[in-house]
This record gives structure tokens, sequence and C-alpha cells, in this order.
């Protein structure tokens, strides 16, 4: 019984022990504290290579808070300890400090982190001032004048996002972070700067290691070398998929086993932009850059589904209007090129789509929806001041200015080669007399094509009204929305748009009183700003589909990334643009054109929709033997890399470090001349000792 | 093998054999050849089959060091021009870099 008990008891002593003393923290864990955040990585076009990379193993820079320029200074001109890793505030993240740090060189500056402190920012974009300068009409100062902010596209550009870093720049957007960051800093860095190269510093380790180099030609050569051992990766071509649709479903290609290869349909082109840009990854929501135009285009073709008749009700029949929304239009136009590639080869629509070819001669005009910072200020841009233009400029006024509508807005006109950055530019290129027309506002945006493009750059608030966005609204009904909203800004650009869309479509003048609804453009807008789970993405899925809460990234990527934003354009389109078939049970509505929606009040409806995707990869990459400087097509590639992450962790002073490593050396060679002696002495030492094998038993005689 | 335990012939045909292997763009068997016969032809007690030994070692030495220097001299030239040699030096090489020229 008592060693029973003695036993419990021991038992019970170990388990207690055990409980406390045995904490299973790594020695790792208790060196670094993980930073989240997001990297800015490599991009390569056929010349040269932007973007950043780290060291292969990681870089290392001493943490130094920066508040003022003198901050900045004191780390270029007299840094005790470098290298230096500064964390700089949005305003000082400024073109002339960044190349004085990149000057300075990945010695002295090995790491930059962008820290979230936005409150004295002022302005923030980080594309150029002429946005596809090289890759547009002609790169003439008469199409966009870098010089002269009056003349260019993007006057806030500072740039950097073309520049080579020879640092990784990590942006840190948690404010929990930064604390964590500043912290550090204060508590070992902040004090006694001249004893810094004595001590320990709180350091960061940025790990953003680029495997391309040099430029695409390069990269791409070394990626489909069959020698690759291993088979590595250097880089991807940038790649997606645009998305269009038509108004009115088209005839099948193979009609009575004889296939159309031309048609006499006509199309008038209304398009967009689907993807923007930032400089680091999966953050930047182009709210400003590419959204509202994006907005604008879904409110007018559903509007124009709404409005107009049956097509055999039309006066010219064959005409159709075709919704395209080009990806990678941020990076030199790769969704348009490749849409004018296509077409001039006849391989647009692709062949899965079964319909027949549309040519360049089936195209009537087109209506480019570019950027629409303010909304006041809206012009109409053509290369020629054609009959055309002239008529769709003066209905597009009437409707404007009309007092039946209110909307109080007069449109500009602008018929010159100054041509705002968008997809027309493609169409221009190949054919100056292409009948282009683009719809772009005054350049206003201070934070172009940067990750603070975001929901307060456009003020916008989710209303979240739970209203019926199918419905077409009323003039007078703002829906409870403010007459300034963005959403109220988007209902009436597009509602003009659509009206003077509807009067050249059916040659009369819409006098109707429904214009678009704002709620639509509030759902829009919430889904691709917020939230990914919204009314307006679940009405265009299949019924009960789960959806992310977060907002679809809208960077092109490559193939293999996430393509969330054109999988929800194409669910969008569509859902907008279909025409519902009550009669058609659910069961028999699997394949295309016939889709089933979960639809507005998520009862789930089949409809016939016309909605497909289009290769959005530079033609560079499918022409054999393309010049890869030659300019002609994007030759846009993106880096592979392993990982991105960040750490923060207390750097040994050099001293230290070099201690540390010649006491090692030491007992290095010691222990060397010691066995060296003792096995010289050995018979001294271990003189009665018997030799090892002479212990075993000798065997037995049989 | 130990080959102080060999006879004096069988020494004589393994330096031969390891020779003429050399030629077969192998520059290291010369090498071994040199490390392996150094001590029966410059340091042993004369014998009949040394003087033929001794050649094949000091053939095999010239050759070894005709490689290196061959070699060395390539390296040198490869590493300096790599990057401006752009595509050529790429289909050479059989690992290219990460993250640089």
């Amino acid at each position: 019984m008592e060693n029973r008990l003695n036993a419990a008891a021991i038992w019970l002593l170990i388990l207690l022990q055990g409980a406390f003393v045995a904490l299973g923290e790594r020695t790792r864990d208790k060196m670094y504290e993980p930073i989240g955040g997001a990297s800015c990585f490599r991009r390569l076009n056929g010349t040269h290579q932007t973007g950043c990379s780290s060291t292969y193993s990681g870089s290392v820079g001493v943490l130094h808070l920066i508040n003022v320029d003198a901050d900045l200074e004191f780390l270029l001109t007299s840094a005790p300890s470098p290298p230096y890793a500064p964390m700089i505030p949005p305003h000082l993240f400024t073109r002339s400090n960044l190349m004085r740090l990149k000057e300075a060189g990945p010695k002295n500056i090995s790491v930059v982190l962008l820290i979230n402190k936005a409150t004295q920012m002022k302005q923030f974009s980080h594309e150029l001032n002429c946005p596809n300068q090289y890759s547009g009409l002609n790169s003439s100062s008469e199409t966009c004048d870098a010089s002269n902010s009056a003349k260019n596209w993007n006057p806030w550009g500072t740039g950097l996002l073309h520049e080579d870093f020879p640092f990784p720049i990590y942006y840190i957007a948690d404010l929990d972070q930064v604390d964590k960051l500043e912290k550090c800093f204060h508590k070992f860095n902040n004090y006694n700067y001249e004893t810094h190269a004595l001590r320990s510093l709180c350091a960061v380790e940025v790990k953003a290691f680029m495997s391309a180099a040099v430029n695409t030609e390069v990269c791409m050569r070394r990626t489909n070398f069959i020698n690759n051992l291993g088979g590595s990766k250097y880089c991807d071509p940038l790649e997606g998929r645009n998305v269009y649709a038509t108004l009115y479903p088209r005839k099948p290609a193979v009609e009575n086993g004889l296939d159309t290869v031309h048609t006499n349909e006509k199309f008038i082109l209304v398009s967009c932009r689907l993807d923007t840009a930032s400089m680091f990854d999966g953050v930047g929501l182009g709210a400003m850059d590419s959204l509202l135009g994006f907005a604008v285009f879904t409110q007018v073709a559903y509007l124009l589904r709404q409005l107009l008749p049956a097509q055999s009700l039309l006066p010219d029949s064959l005409r159709n209007v075709l919704f395209v929304t080009f990806n990678g239009e941020s990076y030199d136009y790769i969704g348009s090129q490749r849409f004018v590639y296509d077409m001039e080869h006849l391989d647009f629509p692709p062949k899965s789509a079964q319909s027949p070819p549309i040519a360049f001669d089936n195209i009537e005009f087109m209506l480019d929806i570019g950027t629409l910072d303010d909304i006041a200020n809206i012009k109409l841009h053509a290369l020629t001041g054609t009959t055309r233009a002239k008529q769709i400029l003066e209905q597009l006024n009437n409707y404007a200015k009309s007092p039946r509508y209110g909307f109080n807005l007069d449109i500009q006109s602008e018929m010159s080669a100054h041509l705002p950055p968008t997809s027309a530019q493609s169409f221009l290129r190949r054919d100056r007399n292409f009948s282009a027309l683009i719809l772009n506002a005054r350049p206003t945006n201070k934070y172009y094509h940067s990750i603070y493009d975001d929901i307060d750059n456009v003020d916008f608030n989710y209303a979240n009204t739970s209203k019926d966005f199918t419905q077409l609204a009323e003039v007078n009904d703002f829906k409870n929305l403010r007459a300034d909203s963005v959403q109220m800004k988007v209902r009436n650009v597009s509602s003009i748009l659509a009206m003077t869309l509807y009067q050249t479509l059916t040659g009369k003048e819409y006098t109707g009183t429904k214009v678009a609804n704002p709620v639509l453009a509030d759902e829009f807008l919430y889904c691709f700003l917020q939230s990914a789970d919204c009314p307006l993405f679940k009405a265009s899925s299949y019924p009960s589909s789960q959806l992310t809460n977060l907002p679809p990234m809208r960077y092109i990527s490559v193939l293999g990334g996430s393509q969330e934003s054109s999988g929800y354009t194409y669910r969008l389109l569509g859902y907008l643009l279909s025409q519902p078939q009550p009669d058609i049970p659910k069961e028999n509505c699997t394949n295309l054109p016939l889709h089933f929606f979960a639809g507005f009040n998520n009862i789930g409806e089949c409809r016939l929709t016309t909605q497909n995707y289009s290769h959005a990869l530079s033609p560079a990459f499918i022409v054999d033997g393309y010049e890869w400087s030659s300019g002609q097509y994007s030759t846009w590639t993106e880096s592979t890399w392993s990982l991105f992450s960040a750490r923060i962790f207390l750097r040994p002073s050099n001293v230290h470090q070099i201690t540390t490593l010649s006491v090692g050396i030491v007992v290095l060679i010691i222990s060397f001349c010691l066995v060296y002696i003792i096995s010289s002495r050995s018979e001294v030492l271990f003189e009665d000792l018997p030799a090892s094998n002479a212990a075993l038993p000798l065997p037995t005689a049989c | 093998m130990d080959i102080s335990k060999a006879p004096n012939p069988r020494k004589l045909e393994l330096c031969r054999k390891y020779f003429f292997a050399g030629f077969a763009f192998l520059p290291f068997v010369w090498a071994i050849n040199v490390c392996w016969f150094f001590q029966e032809a410059f340091h042993k007690p004369p014998y009949p089959e040394q003087s033929q030994i001794k050649k094949f070692v000091i053939f095999s030495a010239v050759g070894t060091l005709f490689w290196l220097i061959v070699l060395s001299a390539w390296i040198v030239i490869f590493q300096t021009n790599r990057t401006a040699w752009g595509a050529t030096a790429d289909y050479m090489s059989f690992i290219i870099p990460l993250g640089s020229a």
C-alpha cells in the first residue's frame, strides 16, 4: 500500500513538474517575431527589370524610424552601424527619397519598410506621369507630355513602379504590427547612437528573393531552356482573361451544317479596363483608377439590356452591342493588344464560343470608358473630329444637360492626339482611322495605381439598402442616397451613356423616366471594394455559392494566379446581360449559353447568357521569334519567388559576432592539438589497458 | 588495394592502363595515376619495370597539368564573360544562377 502511494506521489510530482517546466517553445520562436505585410516584387519587360528583391537568404537591416527628412539624412550621411532598414511613412515615400536610398546601395540601406501611417499623406502614385507611353498610339509628347503636368495623364505619378531597387520594400498595413516595430525601435535602437556599433540592435529580416533577372528575353529564354536542371521557372508572363458579352445573343457559327466565316453583324464596341496595379503583392483596389469606369460600364450594359426592344425590332436588326472589359491594361494594354491581334486573325470570339468570328469591319465604332476621376469634367476624346464623334457628343450633352433628368453635366470634347491611356489606343495604333471614342475625365486621382486608391479615395459609403437592384429606378428616386455620392455619380454618367447608345441603336430619342439604379452601383462598388460575399455576386452565382468576404484581387497576375476578378465579372455580365428563361427547369439549364443563377431573391433562375472569356496574354508570347525590344507588344513578366516573409529580432553587434566566431575557431584549434597530443601519448596514458579486441572471449574449440 | 603488395609486372600493367584510360578525356585518372605511382616511380629501390612506370607517371603528370591549365583558363574566361555572351552562355550552362544576370 505504502509503495503504491509512493509511486502515485512520484507520478504526480512528475506530471506537475512537466506541466510547468516542459514548455515546447522553439528557440527560433523565442528569437524572432514575425511581421505581416505585403512585399514589392520584380517585374520585367523587354528591356528592363523593375521592382525589388532581397538577397537569397533574406536582407537584414537595423530598424530606424523616419519621422522627418532629417532622420533620413542621418541614415544616409552618418549611419553608425549599417545596414539600416528605414521605416518610412507614405508622405516621405517620395521619388527623391527613394532614389537617394537606392543610390546609398544595399550595403547601407538593406530593407525599406513602408508603414501605414497615412495622416500626413497628400498624394501617393507610383505610376509614370504617362502610363503606357510606349505602347499607345505613339510615344510623342502630343499624346502625353511627362514634363508638363497639364498635358499628362497622371500628374502626381512618381514612376517608382518602374524603378529597380536593390533592396526589398515591405508594406506594413496593420497598425498593431507598426506599433510592434516602433516599440522595438524605441527600446533597443533609439538612444545613444554613438554606441550602435557596440550593442545589440532591433533589426528586421525580409525575405523576398526573386529568381528572374535582366529582362523578359533573358528570363523567358532561361525558363524555356530544356537543359534547365530541375525545370526551375524564372518568370511567368502576365496573363489573365478578358470578359466579353453581347447585348443580344448571336447565332452559332455552325448552322444547318454550314460554317459561317463572315457575318454582316454590326457591333458597337463598349469597353473598359478590368485590372489595376500597385507596387505591393495583393494590395490595391484601384477604386478610382479603374473601378468607377468599370461600374459605369456594367450599369450601361444593364440599362441597355432593360431599355432596348428585341433585336428584330431595331431599325437595323443586324446591330448589336459588344461589351468587353480588358484585363492587363495597366501593363501596356495586354488585353486589348491581344483582342486586336485575335480580331485581325479572325480568332475572336475564341473557338470555344462556337460563334462566327468578328472582324474589324463588323465594328461600327468603339466607345471606351476610361478613368472617371472628376465626374464634372468629363471629356469625349477622339483622334479626329468625325461626324460620328460630333453626333455622339451632341447626344451625350442632350441628355447630360436635359432638365428632364437633372444630371446637370456638361461633356466637353477634345479631338486631337492628346488621348488618355485607355484600351482604344491599341485599336488606333493598328489603324488611325478606326472609329474610337473615349470618355475620360480630367485626371484628379492623387493615388493612381497605388495601395491607397481605396474606398476612402472615392468616398464610398455602402448604403446597404437591401432593395432590388435589378429594377430600374425613376429619375427622381435617389434610393436615399446623397445626390453627391459616388453611387449617384455612377448612375448619372451611365444613364447618359446608355441613353445615347439607345438613341444610336433605335434612331429615336429616349424619353422615358427610368434611369440606372443607384442601388446597383452601390452593390457593385461594395462587392469590388469591401467584400465579394455581397448580394450582387450572390445573385449572379449558382444558388448557395460560398463566397469569400474579401474584395476580389484585380491585378492581372499570371497563369495559375487568382483570376478572381475576371471570374466574378464573367458571372456578373452573364447575369446582367442575359434573358430569363422561365420555362426551362433547373435540370435542363446546364449547358451554355443557358446558365443557372441564384438571382436577386436567391430562388434560382435559368437565363440565356452571352458572356465568355477571351485570352489576355500578350501576342509577344505567341508570335514565334518575337523581337523583345521592338516595343510592338507588351512584354511584361513577373518573376517567380519562393516566399515573402518578414521578422524582427535582436541583431548582435559586429564586435559580438566577431568574438563568437573567434572563440569558436580557437576552440577548434585547441581541440585538434589536444587530440593529437593524446593520440601520440596513448601508450603512456592508457598503459595497462588491453587492446580493445582482447576483451572478446576466445572461440570455443569444438 | 595496397599497391605495395602487388608484384612489379602487375604495377606496370596498372600504371599503363590508367595512363591510356586518361586519354578518354579523363584528366582525373591521370591525376590519380600520378599520386598512386609517384612513390613507386621515384622513391622505391630500382627494379626492371620502374623506368617504364616512371615514364607513364611523368606523362600523366604532364597531361594533368595541361588539363589544369586549359580548364582554369576556360573557367576564368567563361565566368568573366558569361553575362556578355548572353544566350550563348545560357545554352552552355547547366545551372543558371537565380536572380542575377
